[in-house]
């Protein structure tokens, strides 16, 4: 096993590690609003770390962007989702969405 | 290198399988939401992973189109049962105007 | 123009970079630049593009921090939070940059952007002992430089 590799598997298992925090945090945070955070949170970073371990492998450039184009299109929807699933939540929290 | 891959694979799976928990338990449908979310950002890892491990760069953009149907998931959802878009509800510049 | 070459960029990569599809994708290229012009028109704000890398690398070092921290937090047996929720005014101008801010924000440690409202963020922090409004303020700057707009108060 090279140096590239072993610092790939590192990137990988690190990306794991911060999925099964992510869920973790939907079972230990008291809240569905707390819950939000460790999931866009720390997901995206596990992502981010599994796509550049991920990096290395790709064929050829066109690939490497399609990994990377991949990765922004899943931060952008993760934090449109948390921004949307927070508003849903608060305005079943005020119970009057007709509140402006 | 490949046992790396196929061990994260698993891996991303088995966290797969403690969202399942999360849906069955709820206890809110918005809990629900976001464990399917999870299956969305997870389901992404996973897809790349094995388009890796399997020589499949077909998977790849199942990978893209995952990511796609994970926010329209979740817009149908805010729209549909938390009726973010009832017509006094604020339609202002911020959530319109995404490109 | 510039549209143009972004959307041939991805068609580029989607294609991942077959040179006998490059044909067709410039005649989609077109139309899809044509329709976007139509749906979106210029918004009045350009960005600086000599901003960008300095942006982008702003925003992945910090949300990196951010899921940390809350792994951080995840991990510690007392499960440290204090969550709640925060009205804060933002001096951007309406449009992309409000919008790209509240986004940000959402991925930055701490925050996440529940309303947005006329200038009035509400935010809900998963630690109000957090110096947030600082937080806040570095990402509005760092926003108001990407698009080389004045914030019109001395931030």
């Amino acid at each position: 096993m090279t140096l590239l590799e072993l610092a790939q598997a590192v990137l990988l298992l690190a990306g794991c590690f911060f999925y099964a925090i992510g869920t973790l945090g939907l079972f230990r945070f008291p809240d569905t609003l707390t819950r939000i955070h460790a999931l866009t949170k720390v997901d995206n970073l596990g992502l981010g770390l599994i796509v550049l371990g991920l990096l290395p492998f790709a064929a050829h450039l066109a690939a490497a962007a399609k990994l990377l184009l991949i990765w922004l299109l899943a931060l952008a929807a993760s934090a449109t989702a948390a921004h949307l699933v927070a508003l849903a939540v608060r305005q079943q929290q005020e119970g009057n969405p007709h509140d402006d | 290198m490949s046992l790396v891959l196929a061990l994260v694979a698993i891996f991303l799976l088995l966290t797969l399988m403690a969202g399942l928990w999360r849906i069955w338990h709820g206890p809110k449908d918005v809990d629900r939401m976001l464990a399917a979310q999870l299956f969305g950002t997870t389901g992404v890892a996973l897809l790349l992973v094995l388009a890796e491990a399997m020589a499949t760069p077909a998977l790849r953009d199942v990978a893209l189109v995952l990511a796609v149907l994970a926010i329209v998931a979740t817009v149908a959802f805010v729209t549909r049962v938390a009726q973010i878009d009832r017509p006094s509800a604020d339609r202002k510049e911020g959530a319109d105007d995404t490109p | 123009m510039l549209r143009f070459l972004a959307v041939l960029l991805v068609w580029w990569i989607l294609t991942d970079g077959e040179a006998s599809a490059l044909a067709f994708g410039v005649g989609v290229a077109v139309l899809v630049m044509l329709v976007s012009a139509v749906l979106f028109p210029r918004s009045g704000y350009r960005l600086v593009w000599y901003r960008v890398p300095g942006f982008l690398w702003f925003f992945v070092v910090q949300s990196a921090v951010a899921g940390l921290d809350v792994a951080r937090r995840l991990l510690a047996p007392s499960l440290p939070i204090a969550p709640g929720l925060r009205a804060l005014t933002v001096h951007l101008p309406e449009g992309a940059p409000r919008w790209l801010l509240a986004n940000v924000l959402s991925l930055l440690p701490g925050t996440l952007s529940v309303r947005l409202q006329d200038n009035q963020l509400l935010m809900h922090c998963l630690d109000t002992g957090m110096p947030l409004e600082a937080q806040v303020r570095q990402a509005e700057r760092r926003v108001a430089a990407l698009f080389g707009v004045d914030t019109g108060v001395a931030l």
